[in-house]
């Protein structure tokens, strides 16, 4: 059996002491995989891996049940800079980018002494950066913004790293592109990857496992080439339904019956 | 030529004043009301620990400011500024204002009031054409002013640190998110603006005096930032020397009791014209 | 009978008492009561104590309407005491007006000085409005300096203003002053109540809480924006010249940026958004000093230098802000709101809804 390296369990999470995104979640990333996490909007994939990577007090939230147990530490209620510290990066949904500083700036933001990874060889994964250095990172489109994300991420020595939407306002073909960096650079790296995406088809393909979320929870998880194959899944949440008959009223009945929550 | 010389010295002392203010509002989008009292305070501390050496160097003094305004700037922000996020915009600024009078009644109890002024035993030695006099004092003031804006500018950038500090004051989730100790950041905010306005206190205190009236120049102080723009550097110096003339030439032609209002009536034209200042970015407006 | 909790309100109607618990009419009536009967059973310097709260909690009424019900944060209330103290004292010197004259003069004094001030808030927001306030404080404070030291060569001490009278009544001592005052007091309390629960307190609340929603909403922003400024710089006028009236002397020196400060201590302490806050927080911080000066008298001579205690009684005033902002943000009144729920759950000790939280 492989290592775990990340584990979390029943995990609840309450925003501003009244809403609660998350309820009962419980994920195991193995080491060296690329874990995809798919699911609807609003869905609490987002939230999830927040609160792996750790909450400010300011914003108000808090996990309210469960562990999160990264390597043999319970991290629960770490602050964001501890968990970068201990080699978990997150590279989030918006905001991922200093807009006021230079790229070359934002790279040196994060970089930590020593490790195998150097600019050099971040440069190296994403050349166009190198042409825009000097230039303010706010005024990269979306797609350079999210290497540059991915590129800081890297210097910060992830052993876990996580992407919240990868494919955000990407265009198709540069999504295929990225998520193929993405799973050579994880290979190269040794890096373990929880992502997540809208996109259930570009990720599970690149993915070794895959969970699906709806309303806070965790509906479907297996190996992610039989996640892709699941019938279920691909019509509820892939959006990709075999068939384009028109729907009857037995399938949404088969959709209640189907659908149901783990954890 | 006095008038030369007093011009800008006067605005080296509202200059390091509103550099604090402005890399307090940049870093936390609070304005600090007790720049002034916290300026004067330093002064004191300065005078009080160069009394305890005996005059005899200036190291003693100097170290008690900066010792003052590292435990100044970690306790406000630990203990204060760092439990407001969140909370509505009055607090922070009432706590500030609070702060401020705290501090002056540290004058009255500590110092008992007394009119100070510093004098580190230079003195005055250069005479200028137009028989003004510029004392060694002088020439420091604008010299220490000058080195600090350099080593500021020095310091943001082209120091990781200072790297850090200007991202998180842009974002201060995604600093964290990358490793960086926003609480340490914010904190030695606090203390490079408490620095500097012991730094602006000291050559107040050496021109003119210590008092709970010179409390004022952080008035002064926060004009110039405002007039200048409150998020920029830049701004701080050009609005340092604006205020600085005007209330030079009120005093000198109008009335000496009108110049404690001239930075806010100078304020009130810069609103009406350009209120987010000179160098300043017009979102801010909405922001505090 | 179905009790759903005092602070959970179904309807508007419910929104609108302002007395929901059956207790609370005893507690008021017994309040006042106390009131009436006080002055006879303590010494005439608690009657001036108690007639210098009531008289700085008109002012604080006003200020607590502005910041703690509009949320405009203003730090030239001191300036508006002023206006009303220079406007008595005008009137009364080189006029010889009469009080009845005087106060209503004193009223539009204020509310003139309100609008003005009030103008540049509906352009600038936050820290941008504190510091133009700061900047009218200021203004204010020349020009009153200026007049003082024009008024006569020699008064330094300040200028001296005659015992009012309304008709054949002069009030004059401190006894005639309390009555004169509580009764006041008690007016202006109950139409401060009454604007807060009525179609304008609700503005300003909207405004408050977010300012662009409420514009959406269709409260013309200008307009209460302008009437809270004004209604808070007339109260607070009224009550700078009733205090001079009380004092019989007016100077410059009294109008510090500090005093302003007091006033914001006041709100703070008592607690923002309650009128009773105001109440108490005008008692709280009136009262504070003078307990400063009584525990100083426990102490060794050697200790009792004048500033030294001056100092204390500022420094307090702060760490008071400090303190109930960082502790208990909603301050006194939020206190006594804990005490009351506590009693109308009595026997029973679960948590009650939490309803105030924002
Ligand atoms: N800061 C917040 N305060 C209150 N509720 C929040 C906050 N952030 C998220 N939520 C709520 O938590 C739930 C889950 O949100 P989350 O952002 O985790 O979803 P998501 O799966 O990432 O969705 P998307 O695919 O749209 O990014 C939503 O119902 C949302 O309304
Ligand atoms: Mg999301």
């Amino acid at each position: 059996m492989t290592d775990i390296l990340l584990q979390v369990r029943q995990l609840e999470v309450v925003y501003h002491r009244v809403a609660t995104a998350v309820q009962g979640v419980s994920l195991e990333v193995p080491k060296g995989s690329i874990v995809a996490l798919v699911g609807t909007n609003g869905a609490g994939k987002t939230t999830t891996l927040r609160a792996i990577s750790g909450f400010l007090p300011s914003e108000d939230a808090e996990i309210t049940d469960g562990d999160i147990t990264y390597g043999d530490r319970r991290i629960n209620g770490q602050l964001p800079h501890q968990m970068a510290r201990a080699g978990v990066i997150l590279v989030p949904e918006r905001d991922k980018v200093f807009g006021t500083l230079s790229v070359e700036d934002n790279l040196e933001f994060a970089a930590r002494g020593g490790g195998e990874i150097t600019l050099e060889r971040v440069l190296g994964y994403f050349p166009l950066l190198t042409q825009r250095k000097s230039q303010l990172a706010g005024y990269l489109s979306g797609g350079e913004k999210q290497m540059l994300a991915i590129g800081m991420a890297l210097l910060c020595r992830p052993t876990l790293l996580l992407i919240d939407e990868l494919s955000l306002g990407l265009a198709p073909i540069v999504i295929k592109d990225l998520m193929a960096l993405l799973h050579r650079i994880s290979k190269e790296l040794g890096l373990t990857v929880l992502l997540v995406e809208q996109n259930a088809n570009a990720a599970l393909a690149i993915a070794d496992f895959g969970y699906v979320m709806e309303g806070g929870r965790v509906v479907f998880y297996g190996k992610a080439s039989e996640l892709i194959s699941h019938p279920d899944v691909r019509e509820f949440y892939l959006g990709g339904a075999a068939q384009s008959e028109t729907k009857s009223y037995r399938d949404i009945k088969q959709y209640r019956r189907k659908r149901r929550w783990w954890g | 030529m006095e008038f030369a010389a007093t011009i800008v010295i006067l605005t080296c002392t509202y200059a390091l004043l509103a550099a604090g203010t402005v890399i307090l509002y940049k870093a936390g989008r609070v304005v600090n009301f007790a720049h002034g009292e916290l300026a004067i305070v330093g002064g004191y501390v300065f005078y009080s620990a160069g009394l305890m050496s005996g005059g005899t160097s200036l190291w003693f003094p100097v170290a008690g400011a900066v010792v003052f305004s590292i435990i100044m700037g970690m306790f406000i922000y630990m203990a204060m500024m760092r439990r407001l996020v969140g909370e509505p915009f009055y607090v922070a600024i009432l706590v500030t204002v609070g702060i401020g009078i705290v501090l002056k009644s540290a004058i009255l109890v500590i110092w008992r009031a007394e009119r100070l002024t510093i004098d580190v035993g230079v003195t005055p030695a250069i005479r200028m054409a137009g028989g003004a006099t510029l004392s060694y004092m002088d020439i420091a003031s604008v010299v220490l002013t000058v080195a600090f804006f350099a080593g500021l500018y020095l310091f943001f950038r082209f120091t990781r640190l200072g790297v850090q500090f200007r991202g998180t004051a842009e974002n201060a989730l995604l600093a964290s998110q990358r490793g960086v100790d926003v609480n340490f950041v914010l904190s030695l905010a606090w203390v490079i603006a408490i620095l500097a306005a012991s730094l602006s206190g000291v050559l107040y205190g050496g021109r003119a005096f210590l008092s709970t009236e010179s409390v004022t120049i952080g008035l002064a102080g926060l004009t110039a930032a405002l007039v200048g723009g409150l998020d920029s550097l830049r701004g701080a110096v050009a609005g340092a020397f604006i205020v600085a003339c005007a209330q030079y030439l009120t005093v000198r032609l109008v009335d000496p009791v009108l110049s404690e209002a001239v930075p806010f009536l100078l304020l009130v034209i810069v609103m009406s014209i350009r209120p987010w200042g000179l160098f300043g970015t017009q979102e801010e407006l909405d922001r505090v | 009978m179905s009790r759903t909790g005092y602070n959970l309100r179904t309807n508007y109607l419910e929104s609108n008492e302002v007395i929901r618990r059956p207790y609370q009419k005893v507690l008021v009536a017994m309040v006042l009561a106390v009131a009436v009967l006080l002055p006879a059973a303590t010494s005439t310097f608690f009657v001036h104590l108690l007639n210098l709260c009531f008289l700085s909690a008109i002012g604080a009424l006003g200020l607590m309407l502005l910041t703690g019900f509009c949320g405009q944060i203003s730090l030239g209330h001191a300036a508006f005491l002023a206006v009303g103290a220079f406007t008595t004292v005008i009137l009364t010197v080189h006029v010889g007006a009469p009080f009845v004259v005087v106060i209503p003069a004193a009223a539009v004094t204020g509310a003139v000085l309100g609008f003005i001030i009030g103008l540049p808030s509906l352009r600038f927001r936050g820290v941008y409005l504190a510091i133009i306030t700061l900047a009218m404080h200021y203004t204010v404070i020349f020009l009153a300096t200026s007049y003082q030291a024009n008024f006569a060569k020699s008064a330094s001490a300040g200028i001296t203003i005659p015992d009012p009278s309304i008709g054949p009544l002069v009030i004059k001592g401190e006894y005639t002053w309390y009555y004169f005052s509580l009764v006041l007091l008690t007016l202006v309390t109950i139409w401060c109540v009454n604007l807060i629960r009525t179609r304008p307190g609700r503005a300003w609340m909207a405004i408050r809480d977010r300012d662009i929603a409420a514009e959406a909403l269709g409260i013309n922003l200008t307009r209460y924006k302008l009437m809270a400024f004004m209604v808070s710089s007339t109260l607070a006028s009224v009550s700078g010249s009733l205090l001079a009236y009380y004092s019989n002397v007016v100077t410059v020196e009294t109008y510090t940026i500090d005093l302003a400060v007091i006033y914001v201590a006041m709100i703070i302490v008592g607690g923002m958004g309650s009128i009773l806050g105001a109440l108490m927080g005008a008692i709280f911080m009136t009262l504070l000093p003078f307990g400063i000066d009584g525990l100083f008298s426990y102490l060794p001579r050697e200790w009792r230098y004048g500033s030294t205690v001056f100092g204390v009684q500022v420094g307090a005033v702060g760490i008071c802000i400090i303190l109930f902002l960082l502790i208990e943000p909603k301050g006194l009144a939020e206190i006594w709101r804990r005490i009351e729920t506590y009693f109308d759950r009595w026997p029973f000790r679960y948590r009650p809804l939490d309803t105030t939280r924002h």
